[in-house]
Order: C-alpha cells, then sequence, then structure tokens
C-alpha cells in the first residue's frame, strides 16, 4: 500500500520503508483488512526472528487530522511511534526522558513532550506535529514568523520550539513577554536563540489576529 | 529551490536520527560503570543469543581490526612535555573513566540492541581513581597509561617579551588565582551516524553529524586501516556542534560494525551517553602574579594553568592544543611588557578533551579580565579607566603582539567607548550604593576582549586547510563547496551571500552543497568559518565573475568594463538589445562555446569551463607565524543583582558592541552574538560537570546538568562597529567565539563587584547559588 499524504485515512502510515513496514498497519474501513495486515506480520516475523517483546496492541491515532490504526508494544512512546512507525520525522528526539522539549506535540492543544507520553494513552486525542501546522506547501502562521525572525540555529529544537508556541498562542492569542518566556521555558535551545524566539512568537502572535 | 531554513522549519531537516537506509541495523555501546578498571571478563553469550542480535563487538575485536586511534597534535620542543598514550577506540583491557564503552551491539533495531547490551556481563577488576588534575599530579599518584612516568601528558613553557624587566620596572606585584568547573559545550542533538561497508568495493561511506569531514576522513581511515582515498564522509543536517562534533572516535566502532556485518549501521547517541562519554572543556585553575605600575600600567604576567584534561586528549579529542591558546590569550588588546606563562595538562580519570566554543581562548581572557578588573580595584581606578590606559591604539596596526600574534586592526578604545554610551555605568554606580544600604547588592562588570580566529598552527591537524568551489552550472544556477559545515552558524546564507554579492546572480539561484570530505579543510572551528572558508568562497566567486565578465564581453562584442550585472541579469554598458540571463549565458559558454562566442585564448587556456576551485592561506601567519588571522574586538557590560540570601544572580542589564569586521550578515552575527552570550551566562552561573571522589559522573542529564533556558536568557542590547579586515578576502572576522568569551567573564566579574561589600574574591566558577551562598557564609559574617 502506498502512502498517500492527501487521504483523511492513511492506508499505509507511513512511508514504505523499514522504519515503518515493521509496525504501522495498513487498515481501511473493513476490520478484516487489519486481521489479514497482522496475520502478514506475525509471517514476516516468522522470516526475521524478532525479540518477543509483549503483546501488540492495536491502537487508533489521529495525528494532524489524519486517522491512523496501528500494531503497537504498549511501552511505547508516541516519540517512537511517530518517528518509527509513521515515518514522521519532524518531530525530534532530544534527551528522551523529559528535560528538553525537542519532541514537543500538541494534544488537544496542549503542548507535551512526546518522549514522556505513550502512544497509547493519547488514542482518541488530538495530536498536532511541526508537520500538521503546514498549510500545504506554505508554511504556518508561526513557522512563518519562525523564518522572518531568524529563530533558529541548527534547527534540532526547532520542531519542539514552533510546536510549544502554536500550543501557548492557542491558548492564549495575545500573550505577554513574560508569559511567553515563561511558556517557551520547557524548551530548551543550546544555540541560544532565545531572543529570536521571543521576536517570532510576538510576531506569530500578530499574524494570527 | 527551498531553502536550508525554509526545509528545516516545515520539519524536512535530515539529521544522523532522522537516516533510514534498506536493511539498516542498529548499534548501541556498553559502558563501564568504574572509573578505573582492569577488564577481567567479558562474557557476550547471552547477548548475542537475543534474537535479533547481529553481533556484538568488544574491545578485543576492536583492537583486532582496527588501528589505534591517529594522533592529531604533536608538540616535541626542548624542555617541553608531550606524551601520546596508544589507544583504540574501545579499550581490550582497561577502563579509564565512568562510561567508556567496552562493547557495542548490533541489532536489528534499537530497542533489542538495547536489551541485548544489558545482558552483556562485564568483570572489573577496580583500580585508584585519580578524580582531579591536583591528585593526578602529586608523587605517587596512580598512573593513567603504564608507560608514562606521570599523569603529566602536557607541560608547555612561554616566555612572550621579557617578564623579567617587566616585574622589575613595577610598583606593586598582585597574587592572582582562578578556577573554572568542567563544563560540556552538550548541543540537543547527540552525535551519530550511519556508516556501510562495500565489501565489493572495499570502500567505506558515513554520512553523519561530521563537523570536519576532511579530517574525520583522514582520522576513520587510519584507524580503519582503510586507504583515505576509499572512505567518504558526508556531513548531512547537524543539530549543534561547537566543537563537539570535530573528532572521530565511537565512529570507527560504527564504521567497523559494517564491515563485520556488511550492513548498514546507524548509531544514534543517547543525551546521557553524549554526557557521560561526551567531549569536556574548561576544567582549569590559574596561579599567579600581575605586575603593575600605580597609574595603572600593565606590566607582566607570571602564570601557571592547569588543565585537567581527563583522559588522553590528542587522539580521541584534539583539546590538549587548547593548552596554546590558554597560555597565549591573557595577552587579550593591551600592551605588555613581558609574561612568562607554563601551561600543564594532566590525566585524570575523566571523559575525554575536545574543543568548544572557545577553546582556550576564553580561559586566557576570562583570567586577565578578572586580574585586570581586581588590578583596578586595589588601585581605586574604574574598570574602563584602566582598559584606556592599555589599550592598543588603533594608528599601531598591524599590531605584532609579544605573544606573536600579529593582531589585524580595530578600534578598542571606539568599542568601549559606544559600549558605555549604552549603558549608564555612573548612574548604575549610584544605584549599586543606593542598594547596598537597603540590603540589595548589585554589580557592574565591564569586560572587553579580541576574539583570535582562524587557527593555522605547525604540529598538528590545524595546520590551515581550506579549499573552495563555486560553479555556475549549464542552466545558469550556482554550486558551492567549501569545507565549512552548517552546524547552525550560518554557514550557508553567508556563503549565498558572498557568492550572489560577488557575481550578480540571484540569491535564490545558489546553493550551498552539503559539506563533504571531497573538499579540503579543517571545517568551521576556531570561528574560522568567516576566515578562511568564506575568503576561499570569495576569492573563487571572483575568479569567477572574471571569467563571467571576460566570456560576456566577448559575446557581446564589448570589453569587461562594460559588463554589468546584477540581480541575475548580465548587461552590456547602457544597451538594453544585449542582456543576457545566466540561464542564457551558461547555455551559451557550456553548449555553444566555440570561437565565436568565447575568446580563443580562453579555450587555448583550458579556461572555458565556468567552474573555479581555489584555495586560500593567512597573509599574516606565513611571515609572523601568528596562529590566528582576525580579532574581533568585543565589549560587555552586565548589571546584575546578587540576592544572597538564595545565592541567585539576576542579570538587570546587557550590553554587548561587536566589531567583526565586515558584516556578511547582520542576522547571522546577531543569532551568535545571542547564542554565545547565553552559553557564557550557562558557564558563569550554572553549569558544571560533577565527579566524585570515585570518578562518577553525578550529573548525566539536562536536570542536573542545567543549561540556560529561555528563563536565564537576558534582553541583550547589541551594537555593532565596522573595522574591516585587511588579512581575509572579504573584510569580515571570525566572531563565533568573542561572545562566550565576553559574557562569562563579565558575569563573574559583575558578581564579585556584587560581592565586594562581603570582600569576596570571586575566583570559582560557575558561580551557582549553592557556591554564593557559600561565599557569603563564609565571609566574615557580615558586610564590612
Amino acid at each position: 500500500m502506498k502512502h498517500d499524504p492527501k487521504a483523511s485515512h492513511c492506508q499505509c502510515g507511513g512511508k514504505m520503508s523499514r522504519r515503518g513496514f515493521i509496525t504501522a498497519l495498513g487498515v481501511g474501513a473493513a476490520g478484516v483488512a487489519a486481521t489479514g495486515a497482522m496475520t502478514a506480520r506475525t509471517a514476516t516475523a516468522k522470516e526475521t526472528p524478532m525479540i518477543p517483546s509483549g503483546e501488540m496492541a492495536r491502537i487508533d491515532l489521529t495525528v494532524n487530522d489524519r486517522a491512523h490504526t496501528l500494531l503497537v508494544e504498549p511501552r511505547w512512546t508516541l516519540l517512537h511511534v511517530l518517528r518509527e512507525s509513521l515515518g514522521m520525522t519532524g518531530t525530534k528526539a532530544g534527551c528522551e526522558r523529559g528535560e528538553c522539549g525537542a519532541c514537543t506535540v500538541l494534544i488537544d492543544d496542549i503542548p507535551r513532550y512526546a518522549c514522556l507520553t505513550l502512544a497509547m494513552e493519547v488514542q482518541g486525542r488530538r495530536i498536532v506535529t511541526l508537520e500538521g501546522l503546514m498549510e500545504g506547501e506554505k508554511l504556518g502562521p508561526v513557522q512563518e514568523a519562525f523564518l522572518e525572525e531568524d529563530a533558529f540555529q541548527c534547527g534540532y529544537c526547532t520542531p519542539g520550539q514552533i510546536v510549544a508556541a502554536e500550543g501557548l498562542l492557542r491558548a492564549d492569542p495575545n500573550p505577554s513577554s513574560e508569559t511567553i518566556t515563561r511558556a517557551m521555558s520547557g524548551n530548551l535551545c543550546r544555540c541560544g536563540t532565545y531572543p529570536h524566539i521571543h521576536n517570532a512568537i510576538q510576531s506569530a502572535a500578530g499574524k494570527r489576529r | 529551490m527551498e531553502s536550508r531554513e525554509h526545509r528545516l522549519i516545515s520539519g524536512r531537516g535530515q539529521y544522523a536520527d532522522d537516516l533510514d537506509f534498506p536493511g539498516m541495523a542498529h548499534l548501541v555501546f556498553v559502558g563501564s560503570p568504574h572509573a578505573h578498571a582492569r577488564i577481567v571478563r567479558l562474557d557476550v553469550a547471552e547477548a548475542e543469543a537475543v534474537p535479533g542480535v547481529i553481533r556484538v563487538i568488544t574491545g578485543a575485536d576492536v583492537v583486532e581490526h582496527t588501528h589505534p586511534l591517529p594522533v592529531q597534535a604533536n608538540f616535541t620542543s626542548p624542555g617541553w612535555t608531550w606524551r601520546l598514550a596508544e589507544v583504540y577506540a574501545m579499550p581490550a583491557d582497561k577502563v579509564r573513566w565512568h562510561g567508556e564503552p567496552v562493547a557495542a551491539v548490533v541489532a536489528e533495531d534499537e530497542r533489542t540492541a538495547r536489551i541485548a547490551a544489558d545482558k552483556i556481563q562485564v568483570e572489573y577488576d577496580p583500580l585508584p581513581v585519580v578524580a582531579g588534575a591536583e591528585d593526578a599530579l602529586k608523587p605517587n599518584a596512580p598512573k593513567l597509561y603504564d608507560d608514562w612516568p606521570d599523569n603529566k601528558q602536557v607541560h608547555l613553557k612561554f616566555d612572550f617579551g621579557d617578564p623579567d624587566a617587566a616585574f622589575k620596572e613595577a610598583d606593586r606585584v598582585i597574587t592572582v588565582s582562578n578556577r573554572e568547573g568542567r563544563v560540556t559545550g552538550l548541543p540537543i542533538e547527540g552525535r551519530g551516524c550511519v556508516g556501510h561497508y562495500d565489501r565489493g568495493k572495499g570502500t567505506l561511506t558515513m554520512w553523519g553529524a561530521f563537523q570536519t569531514p576532511y579530517l574525520q576522513r583522514h582520522n576513520i581511515a587510519a584507524a580503519m586501516g582503510l586507504p583515505e582515498a576509499r572512505v567518504s564522509i558526508n556531513a548531512v543536517d547537524i543539530g549543534g556542534a561547537f566543537g563537539l562534533k570535530i573528532h572521530a572516535w565511537k565512529e570507527n566502532v560504527v564504521a567497523l560494525a559494517s564491515k563485520l556485518t556488511g550492513r548498514y549501521v546507524k548509531w544514534f547517541e543517547p543525551q546521557r551517553d553524549f554526557i557521560v562519554t561526551g567531549p569536556h572543556q574548561r576544567d582549569v585553575s590559574w596561579q599567579g602574579e600581575v605586575a603593575v605600575k600605580n597609574d595603572g600600567t600593565l606590566l607582566g604576567l607570571r602564570a601557571t594553568v592547569t588543565h585537567d584534561l581527563g583522559v588522553e586528549s590528542t587522539q580521541k579529542g584534539i583539546a590538549a592544543l587548547s593548552i596554546f591558546p590558554a597560555c597565549s590569550s591573557p595577552c587579550n588588546m593591551y600592551r605588555w611588557k613581558g609574561m612568562h606563562i607554563e601551561g600543564i595538562g594532566a590525566v585524570t580519570n575523566k571523559s575525554f578533551y575536545c574543543a568548544y566554543r572557545g577553546y582556550g581562548k576564553d580561559k586566557g581572557i576570562k583570567f586577565i579580565e578578572a586580574v585586570i578588573n581586581r588590578v583596578a580595584r586595589e588601585l581605586n581606578m574604574t574598570p574602563e579607566a584602566i582598559r584606556f590606559k592599555n589599550f592598543i591604539q588603533p594608528d599601531e596596526f598591524p599590531f605584532k603582539a609579544i605573544n606573536n600574534y600579529v593582531l589585524d586592526n580595530g578600534d578598542y578604545p571606539g568599542t568601549l567607548n559606544r559600549a558605555l554610551e549604552m549603558v549608564d555605568v555612573d548612574k548604575w554606580r549610584a544605584e549599586q550604593e543606593k542598594g547596598r544600604a537597603g540590603g540589595r547588592h548589585i554589580g557592574i562588570g565591564i569586560v572587553t576582549s579580541i576574539e583570535p580566529a582562524g587557527v593555522a598552527v605547525p604540529n598538528c591537524q590545524m595546520g590551515g586547510l581550506t579549499q573552495a568551489r563555486v560553479a555556475i552550472c549549464p542552466d545558469g544556477t550556482v554550486e558551492v563547496d567549501s569545507d565549512r559545515t552548517e552546524i547552525g552558524q550560518g554557514s550557508e546564507i553567508s556563503h549565498v551571500n558572498i557568492v550572489s554579492g560577488i557575481l550578480g546572480c540571484k540569491k535564490e539561484d545558489v546553493y550551498v552543497r552539503p559539506v563533504t570530505s571531497e573538499t579540503i579543510g579543517q571545517g568551521p572551528l576556531s570561528s574560522r568559518g568567516a576566515v578562511w572558508p568564506a575568503s576561499a568562497v570569495a576569492k573563487a566567486a571572483k575568479q569567477l565573475r572574471a571569467k563571467v565578465d571576460r566570456f560576456a564581453a566577448s559575446m557581446f562584442d564589448a570589453t569587461v568594463d562594460d559588463i554589468r550585472i546584477a540581480d541575475g541579469v548580465i548587461g552590456c554598458g547602457k544597451d538594453t538589445e544585449k542582456q543576457l540571463t545566466f540561464a542564457e549565458f551558461a547555455n551559451k559558454a557550456f553548449f555553444f562555446p566555440g570561437p565565436r562566442r568565447l575568446p580563443k585564448e580562453v579555450l587555448l587556456e583550458h579556461e572555458q569551463l565556468l567552474s573555479v576551485t581555489t584555495t586560500w592561506y593567512s597573509p599574516s601567519t606565513p611571515e609572523s607565524g601568528s596562529s590566528y588571522t582576525t580579532f574581533c574586538t568585543s565589549a560587555d557590560i552586565a548589571v546584575v543583582e546578587v540576592d544572597t540570601e538564595t545565592g541567585v544572580t539576576k542579570i538587570l542589564k546587557y550590553a554587548h558592541v561587536h566589531d567583526a569586521g565586515t558584516v556578511i550578515s547582520k542576522k547571522v552575527i546577531d543569532g551568535q552574538i545571542h547564542g554565545g552570550i547565553v552559553q557564557g551566562i550557562g558557564e558563569a552561573l550554572m553549569e558544571e560537570l560533577k565527579y566524585d571522589r570515585n570518578g562518577q559522573l553525578l550529573n548525566t542529564s539536562f536536570a542536573e546538568y542545567l543549561i540556560p533556558t529561555a528563563v536565564e536568557a537576558p534582553v541583550i542590547e547589541i551594537a555593532h562597529l565596522v573595522t574591516p579586515s585587511p588579512f581575509s578576502e572579504t573584510g569580515a572576522k571570525g566572531m563565533g567565539e568573542a561572545p562566550i568569551i565576553g559574557s562569562k567573564a563579565v558575569i563573574l566579574t559583575a558578581v564579585e563587584d556584587a560581592l565586594s561589600p562581603f570582600g569576596i574574591l570571586v575566583e570559582d566558577s560557575p558561580a551557582s547559588p549553592e557556591r554564593v551562598r557559600a561565599w557569603v557564609n563564609g565571609s566574615k559574617g557580615d558586610e564590612q
């Protein structure tokens, strides 16, 4: 099955790569298809011996307004599923223990660390990643502001910064300078781009109005 | 064409962790829990039995299949100590620091590799631990390297000018000391790469967070025992580097893993490993005395700076070399009569020393700036007055300093004057007086510095290598190659600005290609990007422009003086009929180059292709031996308030004046200034890697090793002066390290000023809340 970025319900669960192939299931509307796919995976598992790591569970995730049905291990984090199962590498792995904010995503509009969030616990919630802030090929307003204000250097923490800023502006469309600083304090930037990030959020607030 | 900026903002960056190849296996390292121990037994059977594990690589495998890591710097002057150790990428017999890898697991996926890694059983025989430089240098200290007489890896001795005469002339000699904590640059992205050894061709290709692909190719090929010509190193998007990704160490194990398994092998370093086994810096202490006249004239310095290198630092990392700039930089921007400086590097059971923004220049300047401010206080002078008295003046350039640096130019008094215009220090001093009466402790710090940039020194791999290529493609687009990897410091946009400015093409038509080991060069380090690679790129672009002018003149039947190029259009005088776009021009030049289009001499000279490859070397270094080419100038003024109850320092005002010569991109420079200042504030107030007596690193996460967040970043006011350097092709000066040099010095001197009623000398950093509290508690108890 081919990855179709335009489809409202993805038929593959990510790009066709080793990364996506192992765990992402294609399911249409019919459950039969899912069974078939699961069977297929078991066969694959026999050919390539993998570590037995507990039961795989079937979950439904809504990421950037698209529904995905996947097989996951209960211990897998949302970060792992986004990057490895769905092949959505816009969300970055930093410390992977809730300290740096590089993996920030929105869950029902609230910024959360995807590395500390289990994929299973966010079923039925609205997950938004950096890719979801794009308007087609166009940058969203917060992204545009980051670009204009030169609010990044190496770019590694940037997806998390942009998503955290988006979350802030959804909650408070007109944040004070102090609010911006506090709201962004969970996102580390070692390049020290904080002053430009601050400017970008102020500018983005204007753009969104 | 999509710009790098647009690509990263939309989440399409391709960093090491984003790489994915068919059949790619994953590698994870297993580290030692001991700081110093013999490896008695290493059992991998249980790990190899885990389904999905492809192979376990041990130190013994590394010793069997690879060579010792190559020596990157070797100085053997008489009277100096410079020791080398034989080290492999992983040890077979002995571990020398907490976390040192002893094995690596290669598995189908990372999680399987981690599960298997936990099943590797290692029996250690612990050895006595050398927990710091002071212990290391004691007689009878346990030795790290059995074939060395002691733990001293480096001892350098310098006489600059005439130190004895300087001290003879002195009205007073003041004893000074200073220490700074061990830190790590710690980009948010760890190190990482994918290696692929092609068994058929005998070639090794690697992609990843490589800051210096050309040097890394040399070092990886040497360790792997492969011909360099068969190795290719390719930089992908790099999530910050700051010097921490210039070396090649664990990367060799990844290469070996691919060679032994025939698979693409990926390794992406978790943050904890990056801290525990990553390059460290600073951790120095200074002891010395300064000679001055009572009118504030600086005369001389005698000082010894002792470095805690961790394990050896000429192979895994290359920072024993940073002892040189630490020893030379105290001259800073002042006239001195003489200095005697000794630099010592001791090996200890800590992670290795490598580059981090500053690379020793920061140490010398931080030290001397603290010293000068102390001298000023003793002489009852202001910090600004003592500097104005001792600055090298604008009409003295180029100035050969006693440390052999040839200072290009600048306006040192003008730089400080500009900063004093931005901050009304007299007003703040009155505020300070007023505050003290009410128990508020405000401190004002003033620091001025130059940044030696663009290193070229003998006896090491940093000899001054750079190469660039600028070419117009047949469709009129322009491609640029250099050794300047994009690590977030603005290489790409800088080269776009330089090339489009010289060629007259459109900015969006310039593509700066990812850096590979095909281009010769040291990469971006020592703030050399704007000096060496940018000069080479500018030089190539100028030569290419001359070709375009010559070819266009021939096509238009005109002279080169008639050729005008702007915004992608090549025109001829005022004749609007005679115009070519770059695409039209390139098409004619490449595909219809016959004698009617190009001057026949061009064809006879084989100069017809629109591609120029060139190199560049510092104009000042060959004659003078100056290790650096440009010296940007900065002045930092900070006002802080220290809460003596909690020990917390708050920055009330921060001003930075900068003169980096010609401005290639103001946005890039401002970003570098912000970033360097924020990192310097981290070093001054928060950051310190803490090892216990057993050599265990105690703070191994962002939760314990604190770096500045948005909350700690102050409002930074910036002013630019522009004194173009005569020594670089564009007039630009290297500036990436200047802000960290000034900021950590200025914050600490401001804290000292704030605490002066307690008689506290800030001789140790960071000035963390607990340390400030200890100082206050240890002072005479009451404010004097």
